[in-house]
């Protein structure tokens, strides 16, 4: 199975390269970088050559990103129970949140770079507002999927509230729950990233920001490469906690 | 533990619902003695499931208490009752086996040790291959089966009932309730079951009440001294269940035509 999926992705990722070698080649070379150009640049990229502060970069940008995932989970779980385990609450927020959820997110990005300036700040907010509402609204959406005969059952059996949340609530919203916090951390990285590139002094996007400003475009593209391998680390690592989390149900 | 002693005195029951209050139960009193397979049949909607609810701790009384050996019920307490009900309720993420542990689980026993003893209560009771499926990988009547078992497990002296077999089809039903019975023999627990299945009454049952239509009060006690097997198509039988369908007749009909 593993051969049958890595052969034919190898294939289209060849083709893609090629198509956009034999198009770049006839383009102005000042904007269209063919792959045998963006190699090289990679290349001096990871040997610190063309940007020798590539790592605190990133481990600036790696670090807003876990503090402002750490705040989405804490804020959404907390506010999403909060919400959906009093119907009452519920029935008056919860709309507003799929309301806010709603409004395409870059427009809050300004207000927080007033609101906290063009440093890390800034960054964190922004990344915490995106990885917020899928987490919050995942908790909501699995509190509902509890089936209430569930509850009923363990109660029966001598199950406390403590018990019955462990027991019964968490493993009927897990596949959910899992599915909102890796939602949840596809967003704040987005979030993170987007907000260094629309305005910052340091991180990934700071770097792709200042290398396209320049016309470094080789450069530019041997970043966005690197930003890429950094969200799919990111993701394989949160791949694997679902993972993990599916088994200990 | 065998046979406790179930006294429900004077119980009544008011639900209070958006569309105004429902008096689900008024003034019930009833007697369950130890060991008896006491039936509960009454039409739909005459608050049966509200009775075995309280008499589980899962539900207040407005008014009336229940006592069980000597103990007034204040919440549900496994160690005095098991239930069972309609929908098995069987946890989607738990195996058989763990499903039948899961009482055990909560009072603290070891892992080896709540397996041992569901392991010994699946085998009797036809479930030996199935102790490591998933409930979804089990038929209807394996699962209620199996509900059964895990209250079993916790070895109560009581075990409520409500329909049990409620969902099942008629052949599935009558092997469930001769199985049932020879689980109930061997057990000797006393046993309240719900059931609005005339036949499955006359089969099983050391005892049956009638309830009325809502507000549920008891209508009836009709006690069927009887040995087990028991011939349905028996005489004696016949006239009681001549006797239970005159009672039942009548509550069925105002049921109809509320
Ligand atoms: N949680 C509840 N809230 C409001 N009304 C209820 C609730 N549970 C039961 N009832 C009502 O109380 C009455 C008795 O219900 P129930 O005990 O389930 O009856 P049975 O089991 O005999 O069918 C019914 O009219 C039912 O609609
Ligand atoms: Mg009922």
């Amino acid at each position: 199975m593993r051969r049958g999926v890595v052969l034919p992705r190898a294939a289209i990722v060849g083709v893609l390269a090629l198509g956009w070698e034999i198009t770049a080649r006839s383009m102005d070379p000042l904007l269209y970088v063919p792959p045998s150009r963006v190699l090289p640049a990679l290349g001096r990229l990871v040997a610190l050559e063309s940007f020798p502060y590539l790592p605190e970069h990133l481990w600036l940008t790696l670090r807003e990103i876990l503090i402002a995932y750490a705040l989405a989970v804490g804020g959404g779980i907390a506010t999403g129970f909060a919400l959906g385990l009093r119907p009452g609450l519920g029935r008056i927020y919860a709309p507003l949140l799929g309301a806010l959820y709603a409004v395409p997110s870059v427009v809050w990005y300004p207000s927080l770079m007033l609101l906290f300036g063009l440093g890390a700040a800034s960054k964190i907010a922004f990344g915490f507002l995106l990885g917020f509402f899928p987490i919050t609204l995942a908790v909501l959406a699995g509190v509902r999927q509890v089936d209430p005969h569930l509850v009923t059952v363990a109660r029966a059996f001598g199950a406390r509230p403590g018990t019955v949340f462990a027991r019964v609530m968490l493993p009927s919203m897990l596949s959910t729950l899992t599915g909102g916090l890796r939602a949840g951390l596809a967003l704040s990285v987005v979030g993170v990233i987007v907000g260094e590139v629309l305005g910052s002094k340091a991180g990934l996007g700071y770097l792709i920001n200042y290398a396209y400003g320049l016309l470094r475009t080789a450069d530019y593209v041997a970043l966005v490469l690197v930003a890429l391998a950094l969200v799919l680390a990111i993701d394989g690592v949160a791949a694997l906690g679902e993972r993990r989390a599916r088994r200990w149900a | 533990m065998t046979g406790s002693h179930i006294v429900v005195d004077r119980l009544s029951k008011r639900y209070d619902t958006s569309t105004g209050a429902v008096q689900a139960l008024t003034d019930v009193s009833l007697s369950v003695g130890p060991r008896e397979f006491c039936t509960v049949i009454g039409p739909s909607g005459c608050g049966k499931s509200t009775l075995l609810a309280m008499i589980g701790g899962l539900l207040g009384p407005d008014e009336g208490s229940i006592v069980i050996d000597g103990r007034r019920v204040a919440g549900p307490d496994p160690r005095r009752v098991a239930m069972v009900f309609q929908d098995p309720g069987l946890f989607p993420w738990l195996t058989a086996l763990d499903n039948v542990a899961f009482g055990l689980e909560l009072q603290g026993i070891p892992r080896a040790e709540r397996r041992r003893i569901a392991a010994d209560l699946l085998g009797p009771l036809g479930l030996r291959e199935f102790a490591l499926k998933y409930p979804r990988e089990l038929s209807g009547g394996m699962r209620q089966r199996v509900a059964i078992a895990r209250a079993l497990a916790i070895d109560s002296g009581i075990v409520l009932m409500d329909e049990p077999f409620g969902a099942l089809d008629e052949q599935t039903r009558f092997l469930m309730g001769e199985w049932l019975l020879d689980v109930w023999t061997r057990a000797r627990k006393t046993v309240v079951f719900v059931t609005h299945s005339l036949q499955e009454a006359l089969a099983l049952s050391t005892r049956v009440v009638v309830m009325t239509a809502r507000p549920g009060r008891i209508k009836s006690v009709i006690d069927l001294p009887l040995p087990y097997p028991r011939d349905l198509e028996s005489p004696e039988i016949a006239s009681f269940r001549a006797k239970l369908w005159g009672e039942l007749r009548e509550e069925s009909l105002k049921t109809m035509n509320q």
